[in-house]
């Protein structure tokens, strides 16, 4: 009895962790790049400035999610700081006065990943927590 | 009227063939159509005064509009962009709006050469472009519909990457010549040597951008250089010198956004000094500040803009001849027939993000000037009190 207990006991610990842990990575994300140099870090600003069209030092290219997506929800939330509808109206602004191009966009993280994949200099966000093969580097995370 | 129509039916077919397929038709990865429209309906509550050509009547054929672009990338570093734009207002002429070349020779480095929108202040380039900006219209205080849209010539940008903000710097070079209505006369413009300094830095959640804008300008009103060389040969130089139709006019711009995923508030302030007569110096300010909670945004926003003419000059004298007397009145005329726009307003509105690419927007304004000024309005009666509420609607689109 007392065996089955502690077991019982185990198993709603560990249920408790990896719930705890989706829950977590559901709610945040973290920039990946296809890079060769793997110490890459940037910070907010690097980040935001290369999903919003800007320069930055390094070689790389922004990719995105669709805007219904909860993770581009959460990435405009809590990186970029502008609600979708503001994000939409800022890319009009820089397409129409011939400035900048919005990134392409791709129709989830699975192909996204791929893409990432198969490109280098490709960045792009995914939910915190996901699998991140060897090739790709993490360059941002929400602390 | 009709060709009007015709421009903005044409433009409409264009945009609609484009458009069969969703969100940036795409005929190739070198060849990009996109496009925007609005709708705009309006309506003053007032029956003696009409306001951005507004009265007391519904009217959707005053800002309503579409724009086609196409964007065509000849090599890496080359591309070549055109844009149409068909209005239904009187006021903008139908046709090419942009068409230039742009080079990239780096990330950071930008050059574009050809027609291009003037980016006078924060939203000049955009101004068709409904979608791009929360309110309904631009406040007439702060963006006075006589500024000339385009222009030909050489703008470069360059932007200056850091760990800490985003800074652009953009620089042009060209000129203008087109008709222009200015004080409610339309003339001929030329505009040489005309030339700007934009900075942009992005820090944070603020957003400044400072401008400055030169350029000389000259019009043609062939009635007033008449009478100007009239005055010169009769030896009264400065008040000819006061009715000089070329000058140089000059625009500083400094607007300041901050924005989060909850509120908004921007700001805009700007100066234009023009040493010619029938463009007055101009002090236009406004501020705006919202609330997010999406798929609405709701906003409320104060404008404010005080206009000063050259005072006239003196030296015709009064009281010595009739004729004399009949040349000073008729000089003063000039001078009491400009009109004076100092106005205010405030505005509340409400912007409804339907989907992507499309929202609907709904504010009202108070406009209101001092009795003895026109305040933007074209008074019907003498009676006017110089305030009115103005209400828009206006669904905006970009595809």
């Amino acid at each position: 009895m007392g065996i089955l207990v502690k077991k019982y006991l185990a198993c709603l610990v560990l249920w408790y962790f990896v719930f705890s842990t989706a829950a977590h990575a559901a709610q945040s994300v973290m920039v990946v790049a296809n890079t060769g140099d793997q110490s890459i870090q940037l910070n907010r600003q690097q980040v935001r400035s290369l999903f919003m069209g800007g320069v930055i030092p390094y070689q790389l290219k922004a990719v995105a999610l669709p805007p219904e997506n909860h993770t581009r929800v959460l990435f405009n939330t809590k990186i970029i700081g502008l609600t979708e509808s503001r994000i939409q109206s800022y890319w009009a602004q820089m397409r129409f006065t011939g400035r900048k191009r919005a990134p392409r966009e791709f129709e989830n993280e699975t192909s996204l990943l791929q893409f990432l994949l198969r490109n280098v200099g490709a960045t792009g966000y995914l939910p915190a927590g996901m699998d991140v093969p060897e090739q790709l580097t993490v360059i941002y995370t929400i602390p | 009227m009709p060709w009007r129509l015709w421009n903005f039916v044409l433009v409409f077919g264009l945009a609609l063939l484009c458009n069969a397929h969703p969100i940036y038709a795409e005929t190739s990865d070198k060849l990009q159509f996109s496009g925007f429209a609005r709708v705009v309906l309006g309506y003053l509550d007032d029956k003696n005064a009409e306001y951005l050509n507004y009265d007391n009547s519904l009217s959707i054929d005053n800002e309503s509009l579409i724009g086609l672009q196409a964007d065509y990338q000849m090599m890496d570093s080359l591309a070549v962009t055109g844009q149409l734009i068909g209005h239904s207002g009187e006021q903008r002429d139908s046709g090419i709006e942009w068409l230039y070349l742009t080079y990239t020779p780096t990330n950071a480095l930008k050059l574009k050469l050809g027609r291009q929108r003037t980016p006078f202040l924060n939203y000049s380039d955009v101004i068709d472009v409904g979608y791009a900006y929360p309110w309904a219209t631009l406040p007439q205080q702060t963006y006075p519909r006589h500024f000339f849209s385009n222009f030909d010539g050489l703008m470069a940008s360059y932007e200056i990457p850091s760990t800490l903000f985003l800074m652009n710097i953009e620089g042009y070079w060209g000129y203008f010549k087109d008709k222009v209505v200015v004080s409610e006369r339309e003339m001929e413009a030329k505009t040489t040597g005309f030339h700007g300094l934009i900075s942009h830095i992005s820090f944070k959640n603020w957003n400044l951008r400072g401008s400055y804008h030169q350029g000389t300008t000259s019009v043609t009103l062939d009635d007033v250089t008449q009478f100007s060389g009239l005055l010169s040969q009769l030896g009264f130089s400065q008040s000819a010198d006061s009715l000089a139709t070329t000058g140089v006019t000059e625009v500083f711009q400094f607007s300041a956004n901050y924005e989060t995923v909850d509120y908004f508030v921007r700001g805009e302030l700007n100066r234009i000094k023009a040493d010619f007569i029938f463009v007055p110096d101009t002090d236009g300010y406004f501020l705006s500040t919202g609330y997010n909670y999406f798929p609405f945004s709701s906003y409320i926003s104060y404008s404010k803009n005080t206009t000063d003419y050259e005072q006239p000059a003196s030296d015709i004298p009064i009281g010595l001849s009739p004729v004399l007397d009949g040349l000073a009145y008729s000089y003063l005329n000039i001078f009491e027939q400009l009109p004076v726009n100092s106005s205010e307003a405030y505005t509340l509105g409400t912007r409804w993000d339907l989907q992507p690419g499309l929202a609907l927007k709904g504010e009202v304004s108070l406009i209101k000037g001092a009795d003895n000024e026109s305040a933007f309005f074209n008074i019907k009666d003498t009676a006017f009190d110089r305030e009115a509420l103005l209400y828009l609607i206006a669904l905006e689109w970009v595809f």
